[in-house]
């Protein structure tokens, strides 16, 4: 992703709108990451808009797939449990958007391990990230986890990943050791997969 | 909570009072008989009184299947919440509770327990009575230890155990047959293999109990003297099943390491007869641990296989 040509700060009114102006970002050969952040912040979360895709599971997060985006990206809703976290992982080079529709989610920045990694992964920083708030991640900044440390509120969150993959890897926070992980989606379009 | 609740309403089947400042949940609600939801987390709960008196006896008592009193101010689980034998999920998340009684098992239609946030710090045995637990979440507590019996909870799929205080785990968490999710991280979990080097040698007593018991020598209340007949009686059965050996008072805990399709390397606790025992066992057995090692590793693949997720990084 380059700079634009012109720089223009989009405003999502609703759920659609962003669909929509995401579709005619992507057809374009540049994208800018900014541009795309600025987008994602811009949508304020209306929970009427996106109820039909958040779909809880009692045991851990779930995926659900909004929107394919003409295989240029995916766009998906996550619902996180009270008490729920990911995996560290990365983002299989690949650019990852997460923005905040409900609740907080925490997420922790780690170095990626040495070659022979064998001792304690490093932690980078952390931070909370409150409703509507968008973060951006890819392979070069690091890897990170993902969790909703709250016990009492659940958390929505909508991620963006272009381009879209489903396989990724997850990292053991004690010894730096990888596995490649296939990740699947929970729902598709609001209907339960199986 | 109004007087006339359970009058105007009495067909109420889920009543939501999160966020509304309530140090008490009064009697109005028990003579809702089709009240199954109740969702009263984010208030002043957790002083006596916060549950009505006499709530097992009542129509709520036998209708209440989900109840999340998360982020209140409870010391201890109320007494009288066990009345509730019905209750199939429960939620007392981010309160400032130091124990679980044993009174819990009194829970028994209990699917879905939720104790994250708080300051426990040991787990009764009695929490594997519940027939029907399959989600067990425990993080963010300062839990030391896990009770072996926790493998008889069959129905677990889930058990979230990350942000304690534990440095290993009972080697019978491979029998949780149906555990699919497992999270350990930011745990103190012993990473290298460590030998319990407060290992005490057994006494000549205890020596020569294991050699009777072994050698199945014969022997008559009248050839010894009561004490020692009496310290016969005691011995137990080696924990390791491949083992035939018994031990008195001397046994060894000793951390093994099981590797998990070879990606984590998880410390079981095993608690042997000695240091050298493996299987199969004999007087003299002075061959090396890698035979019980091996075991080990071969129950852990095939656990590996059931246990979908292990999320200890």
């Amino acid at each position: 992703m380059e700079q634009p040509v012109q720089t223009e700060m989009w405003k999502a009114q609703s759920l659609e709108e962003l669909i929509r102006i995401l579709h005619r970002i992507f057809a374009e050969d540049k994208v800018s990451v900014e541009e795309v952040q600025a987008l994602m912040e811009s949508y304020e979360s209306n929970p009427e808009e996106w109820l039909q895709y958040a779909k809880f599971d009692q045991y851990r997060y779930t995926r659900n797939l909004v929107d394919s985006g003409n295989g240029k990206f995916n766009l998906m809703i996550l619902c996180w449990g009270e008490g729920h976290g990911s995996s560290i992982h990365d983002h299989t080079d690949s650019h990852c958007f997460m923005k905040i529709l409900q609740g907080n989610l925490k997420e922790t920045l780690f170095e990626w391990p040495e070659k022979k990694g064998n001792g304690e992964m490093i932690k980078k920083s952390e931070r909370v990230l409150r409703e509507n708030q968008c973060a951006y991640i890819n392979d070069s900044i690091g890897l990170h986890r993902v969790e909703n440390i709250s016990h009492t509120e659940t958390a929505v969150s909508l991620h963006l990943y272009s381009p879209p993959f489903d396989s990724c890897n997850t990292f053991d926070q004690r010894t730096g050791h990888k596995h490649k992980v296939k990740m699947t989606f929970y729902s598709e379009f609001g209907e339960r997969t199986h | 909570l109004p007087a006339g609740l359970s009058q105007w309403f009495p067909a109420l089947e889920v009543l939501d009072v999160s966020g509304t400042g309530l140090a008490e949940l009064g009697a109005e609600l028990l003579a809702l008989p089709h009240l199954h939801t109740l969702l009263a987390k984010n208030n002043r709960l957790g002083g006596p009184g916060s549950l009505p008196k006499g709530l097992g006896q009542a129509a709520l008592g036998r209708s209440l299947r989900v109840l999340n009193l998360s982020g209140n101010r409870f010391l201890e689980m109320p007494p009288s919440l066990f009345g509730l034998r019905g209750l199939r999920s429960l939620s007392l998340g981010g309160n400032r509770l130091h124990s679980i009684p044993p009174d819990i098992q009194e829970l028994c239609s209990l699917e879905f327990l939720y104790l994250g946030g708080n300051f426990i710090t040991s787990i009764p045995p009695e929490l594997a009575n519940l027939p029907s637990l399959s989600y067990l979440v425990l993080c963010d507590n300062k839990i030391q230890s896990i009770p072996p019996q926790l493998a008889q909870l069959h129905s677990l799929r889930s058990l979230s155990l990350h942000n304690n205080l534990l440095t290993y785990l009972p080697r019978e968490i491979l029998n949780l047959v149906h555990l699919e999710e497992l999270s350990l991280r930011g745990n103190p979990l012993v990473v290298r293999f460590v030998r319990d080097l407060t290992y005490n040698p057994p006494s000549l007593l205890e020596l020569a109990g294991r050699t009777i018991k072994t050698r199945n020598v014969a022997y008559a209340p009248s050839d010894l003297p009561e004490n020692l007949v009496r310290y016969l009686s005691l011995a137990s059965n080696c924990p390791n099943p491949k083992c035939g050996g018994v031990y008195f008072d001397s046994c060894v805990r000793q951390i093994k390491f099981v590797d998990f399709c070879g990606k984590y390397r998880l410390p079981l606790m095993h608690y042997l007869c000695s240091p050298e025992c493996s299987s199969p066992c004999s007087s003299a057995s002075q061959s090396s641990t890698s035979q019980s090692e091996s075991d080990s590793e071969d129950e852990a693949s095939v656990a590996a296989r059931r246990m979908q997720k292990v999320l200890l990084g």
